[in-house]
């Protein structure tokens, strides 16, 4: 069925017209994969059918973009095709003929490359080690990374990839760290490239790079499977769509006769609506004020620098950036799990600089930590136990002393209504909850106490979409009820639907703080990437 | 007295006798560097050496050969490096807690089997000093550096190979890989388990053949415990020397040398304590740690076990 | 449990096994045999009051270092075997003993489960098992103790406390040292500043600073008992300063005389009779004699008193003998200088003076 949608050996131009691919040779040398097809794989995991019975295909000359929730089973699928997992049932072809991948050595011999979500990469090596790194070397024991150098900058100028193959990964920005890994990928030849997730840690700048080298990539004839769960993306760039949810194929589209909607329905199972845009709400009186705040990171490179923010009541502030630009480091500051090495930072019109988060949490600040696992819920705790981390050192929950267990399960029962936690009980351990219900199991504990500001960080990041909304449906509740929220994200679509006013965040620093208006996709790219629009302009 | 320390007699005193403690030091760090640099911390480095020293001196005693007992400590520190490698590997052990269970297993296993084997303490006739022709007649340089066992030039000569091998060859690009990011180097086809084994097993090798440089190259005794806390800091000069072969060197020399400072110092009579003498060589390690670790990171991956899929 | 747990327990109990079991003295090697012994010792305890006079005398030791170590240890354990002999085997006097007890935390455990197994005497050889000793010997008021090197009872009525006057055979072999040596300097190389240690080295000095005041004698403490690595680099030390006579004490000092022997230097040994090591270049050792404290505690338990003497080996009561080597051509001016040494100790006509302690 899946293979009549389209038929061999071309590509769907920008026109979205049909050209043929002459040569069988792909640009790199190697022979392209014309159809690589699975039919009925099916994986179990202890308790979960992660797979089952998926069938999928991916040509030549087409991105076939994968799209799923977390959970759904793309990854699974994934790892089976690039040989980390094996199938319980299930086949894969290429051309047409029956393989075996049992391991990440044989996807590579096959011609599949993978691009993981999480870089393959040693940071400690360089360019030119990491792409020698498990290949026969043209001087048996001795390395040949001369040779190695000069293939790299063979491939990367099929690309325009400029990649020094000298340096040492820790010193390349996340964009170019992910052309090494497609450098990587097509020096062993592959002919069908996986990426997972590519887009999550770029810049919207470093998305469309990389969405150009995708196509230029199809029109040479390689094959790409692109997973995703961003819907805009899957819509720019793939030539079809395989929808999967609960581990089963749901439905195989081409992108150009789908919508946002249909891929979002299918995805969760339901309607979903949106929160695209919301009323404005009244602005007060500036709640959480940051002065020339400094403080030194882990990883002994730039901490946050000079930073100076002000959120209102009423208001959310979105900070956007790059992982890795001291995003961690700004909500430890303010919520006193981190030491200040200079500045100021008030509540209302206290100073609370240095307070420790004991003493934050009686004036009234929570913190929805990135690390929710690690930072926000004790995993061997109950979900009662959990709830009242924060205040169960005070009536009613316990007196001196002596925790009062029946005032304890009846605020737990509240609030597991109040924010929907699915639980099997109130003694369940945290850590046997699924993410979106963890973290709603945050949310109930730090935002059913009314606080006036609240630090949101990540607070989506790896929830379903209907997990998302819900959280983002509460952050709003409480700007309205008068907050000061900081929201945190790397999710640039989440920035731009929640917040009044953006401010980026680059190496520690604040490049610029924009209104809603001001606040274009193209200018907080820029700034994400440390480029300052207006001085670029001048010069 | 403090001027009888620049004798030319006790500087050469002090360097060779640094050279000849360095080598026990030598010959483990060098081994904990190829499994730290893969990942592995192996703690059990004291009870390989006292292993390899009694192999070797059994060998050596009985059997009259001093190469059989080489060989015998490089069988012997293979198999404790194998069962090591086991443990970390497939199951998954607590990688610093397997360490000790192993260092004490070496060493009672050393004294049981010096009790029930030998019995009492004696004396082998060890390595010969080899006395480099032309070099070792050069005044106070052919003393230091030309006139010390094989087993001695073979500790100095491994460092350059230890260097050539993790930075030159397909196999230490693997070895750093493997300890840094064991996820990516999966990803590529190197098998992460099948390179541990290796430089577990060679760890264990290397230990062992520094307890034989004790019993049969330097000392030519064997007694139970005589290492006495060695191949602990053979596993700090690991750190101390950053994980590279030329500062493992820099890191041996320094410390030997200290310590045997603290010898002539106690010896010429300087009126130092000998309690505050002794602890020379340790406050400076404590210092170059403090100093050298801000700078230099370990291998990433280091004792964390190795499993595929997440 | 997982099984990596199971393993590493394993691990440890067998390392345990091997590293501080209590070895039965009889000549049994399988260790089997031993643990089946100390079973049966066990059920003995719990029989034995009633027919204590068809018992053997139990004797448990508990020791620092290894009954071989050809020094402090193995001195206390050939006393053993003489007194075994003496009274007639194993079927009238039994001991049983735990070497290599370097950790004090383990060694107490081993003295309290020897004095809840019923035996006669435990006998803490090591003056590091003080402290234990004070706590455990008033829970066990029936079973006698014995520890050193020491005098201190701590007023407890049932322990007893010996030490050897290590300085009076110091002495004599510093004596003999200095008429010995032709470059005027002796090396001494000691394990820590302390103890029996400290008293035969500080003997050892006054000895041969009485017989010629030019003589030079450096010491060197390696801080350890078992650094037979540092030990023997401190030989090396002394020599290349010029030393030809060396001496030391603890058990480490295997590889110092290695090195002596290598250069051709002269060893006096202390403890135990360290000629074996090297024939060529011992000259003489201090050995200890224990057996005469053994006999007479034994006599005093038997006779009811459990403790709250203390003994002192000197070469006046036999406890310390100079024993030469046979194969060392020692003048005979030299031979006789020792010999007068020893008896003008024995008389009193010789009185050691150590420096006051620091």
């Amino acid at each position: 069925m899946i293979s009549e949608v389209l038929p061999d050996f071309r590509y769907l131009d920008s026109n979205k017209e049909y050209v043929m691919v002459k040569s069988n040779t792909l640009p790199s040398g190697q022979t392209r994969i014309d159809n690589m097809e699975i039919c009925g794989i099916t994986k179990r995991f202890p308790g979960v059918l992660a797979n089952d019975h998926i069938d999928f295909d991916v040509k030549s000359g087409e991105v076939h973009a994968l799209l799923g929730e977390n959970g759904a089973g793309k990854s699974t699928l994934m790892k089976i095709l690039y040989g980390i997992y094996h199938p319980d049932e299930g086949e894969i072809f290429i051309n047409q003929k029956p393989v075996t991948i049992n391991s990440p050595m044989d996807a590579i011999k096959s011609g599949i490359g993978m691009i993981h979500q999480h870089f393959m990469l040693v940071q400690t090596l360089t360019v030119a080690e990491n792409v020698a790194l498990g290949l026969l070397s043209s001087r048996g024991l001795l390395t040949d990374l001369d040779r190695v150098s000069k293939r790299i900058i063979e491939l990367a100028d099929i690309y325009n990839l400029k990649i020094d193959p000298d340096a040492y990964i820790w010193q390349l920005s996340v964009g170019q760290q992910q052309r090494v890994e497609i450098i990587k990928a097509l020096y062993r030849g592959a002919a069908l490239l996986i990426l997972d997730e590519p887009t999550a840690v770029l810049t919207p700048q470093e998305v469309e790079e990389l969405f150009a080298i995708m196509r230029q990539m199809v029109k040479d004839g390689y094959a790409l499977i692109f997973i995703s769960h961003k819907l805009h993306e899957v819509i720019e760039i793939s030539n079809r769509v395989t929808v999967l949810r609960n581990g089963k194929r749901i439905s195989t589209h081409l992108t150009s006769e789908t919508t946002k909607e249909d891929l979002a329905r299918w995805m969760v199972g339901h309607d979903i609506e949106f929160i695209t845009s919301h009323e404005k709400s009244n602005v007060g009186e500036v709640l959480l004020k940051l002065e020339n705040v400094s403080c030194n990171s882990d990883n002994g490179r730039h901490g946050l620098s000079d930073v100076s923010l002000e959120i209102h009541s009423g208001e959310i502030l979105g900070i956007a950036g790059v992982s890795g630009n001291c995003q961690l480091e700004l909500a430890e500051t303010i919520t006193g799990m981190r030491k200040t090495t200079g500045g100021h930072i008030y509540l209302g019109p206290d100073e609370i600089t240095g307070l420790a988060p004991g003493e934050l949490t009686e004036r009234m600040l929570s913190y929805i930590p990135e690390e929710r696992m690690r930072d926000g819920v004790i995993r061997n705790f109950s979900v009662a136990e959990n709830m009242i981390l924060r205040e169960h050192h005070k009536s009613p929950y316990s007196r001196s002393g002596f925790l009062r267990l029946k005032d304890i399960s009846a605020h737990t029962d509240e609030l597991i209504e109040q924010f929907q936690v699915k639980t099997p009980s109130q003694a369940t351990l945290a850590k046997n909850l699924s993410g979106g219900n963890i973290q709603k199991l945050v949310l109930a504990r730090e935002i059913s106490r009314n606080p006036r500001a609240i630090i949101a960080a990540q607070p989506t990041r790896g929830l379903d979409i209907g997990a998302s909304e819900y959280v983002r449906a509460q952050l709003l509740e409480q700007r309205k009820a008068g907050a000061a929220i900081m929201l945190i994200s790397e999710d640039l679509d989440e920035i731009f639907a929640l917040s009044d006013r953006i401010a980026v965040i680059y190496e520690g620093k604040i490049m610029d703080v924009l209104t809603c208006e001001e606040a274009t996709r193209e200018r907080v790219g820029l700034l994400m990437a440390g480029v300052h629009p207006k001085k670029k302009a001048s010069a | 007295m403090i001027s009888d320390l620049f004798s030319t007699t006790v500087i050469i005193g002090i360097i060779s006798s640094g050279i000849r403690l360095a080598t026990p030091y030598l010959y483990a760090s060098l081994g904990e560097t190829f499994s730290q640099r893969s990942g592995v911390l192996n703690l059990g480095v004291e009870g390989q050496m006292l292993m390899g020293a009694f192999a070797a001196f059994y060998v050596a005693l009985k059997f009259g050969s001093l190469w059989g007992g080489v060989l015998a400590a490089i069988l012997v520190g293979a198999v404790f490096g194998l069962a090591m490698a086991f443990v970390s590997n497939n199951l998954h052990a607590a990688q610093g807690i397997s360490g000790i269970g192993f260092y004490l297993f070496g060493l009672g296993m050393s004294n049981l089997l010096f009790q029930k084997m030998i019995g009492t303490v004696e004396t082998v006739q060890g390595f010969p000093k080899i006395y480099i022709p032309f070099l070792s007649d050069i005044p106070g340089i052919g003393e230091i550096f030309f006139s010390h066992n094989i087993l001695v030039y073979i500790a100095f000569f491994l460092v350059p190979v230890a260097w050539f091998v993790l930075n030159k060859t397909t196999l230490g690009l693997k070895i750093r890989a493997v300890g840094e990011n064991p996820d990516a180097a999966d990803s590529l086809g190197v098998s992460v388990i099948r390179v541990r084994y290796f430089t577990v097993i060679f760890g264990g090798v290397m230990s062992a053949l520094g307890g034989a440089s004790l019993s049969i190259a330097l000392l030519n005794v064997f007694q139970q415990n005589m290492t006495s806390g060695l191949g602990f800091i053979a596993v700090a000069l690991v750190y101390f020397g950053g994980w590279r072969p030329w500062g493992i060197l820099g890191g041996a020399l320094l410390f030997s040398m200290v310590n045997s400072l603290q010898l002539w110092i106690q010896v010429l009579g300087i009126p130092i304590p000998s309690e505050i003498a002794l602890m020379m060589p340790y406050i400076l390690t404590i210092l170059v740690l403090v100093v050298s670790t801000s700078k230099v990171r370990g291998p990433s991956a280091l004792s964390k076990p190795f499993e595929r899929g997440d | 449990m997982k099984k990596p747990y199971v393993v590493l327990i394993g691990l440890l109990v067998l390392s345990l096994m091997f590293s501080s079991c209590a070895t039965a003295a009889t000549e049994e090697p399988a260790a089997a045999a031993e643990a089946a012994q100390v079973e049966e010792a066990a059920e003995e305890a719990e029989v034995a009051p009633m027919e204590e006079a068809a018992e053997p005398f139990r004797v448990a030791v508990v020791m620092p270092s290894a009954i071989n170590d050809v020094a402090f240890s193995q001195s206390m354990y050939e006393a053993l075997l003489f007194v075994q002999e003496k009274m007639g085997g194993a079927d009238a006097f039994d001991f049983v003993y735990s070497e290599n007890m370097f950790v004090v935390d383990d060694a107490a455990a081993a003295i309290r489960d020897y004095a809840t197994q019923g035996y006669d005497l435990v006998i803490a050889h090591g003056s590091q098992y003080g402290s234990s000793l004070q706590e455990i010997a008033p829970d066990f008021p029936d079973t006698s103790f014995a520890w050193g090197t020491t005098v201190d009872t701590f007023g407890i009525p049932n322990i007893f406390a010996y030490e050897a006057a290590s300085q009076e055979g110091g002495y004599v072999n510093g004596v003999i040292a200095a008429s010995l040596s032709t470059s005027k300097k002796i090396g001494v190389i000691g394990p820590i500043e302390t103890g029996d240690a400290k008293l035969y080295v500080d003997g050892f000095k006054v000895g041969a600073e009485a017989t010629d005041p030019a003589i030079e004698v450096s010491v060197n403490w390696t801080g350890s008992f078992s650094d037979v690595a540092l030990a023997s680099e401190a030989a090396t030390t002394h020599i290349a300063n010029g030393a030809d006579v060396l001496t030391g004490s603890a058990q480490m000092v295997v590889g110092a005389i290695g090195k002596a022997q290598e250069s051709d230097v002269l060893w006096f040994g202390t403890q135990a009779n360290q000629t074996s090591l090297a024939p060529s270049i011992v000259v003489a050792s201090q050995v200890y004699h224990w057996e005469g404290v053994l006999q007479e505690m034994i006599g005093l338990i038997n006779a009811g008193t459990l403790g709250g003497q203390s003994f002192t080996l000197t070469l006046a009561n036999g406890g310390e003998v100079i024993e030469f080597n046979p194969d060392y051509a020692l003048p005979d001016d030299v031979k006789a200088l020792a010999d007068s040494t020893v008896q003008g100790i024995i008389d009193g006509t010789i009185t050691i003076t150590l420096p006051a302690a620091e």
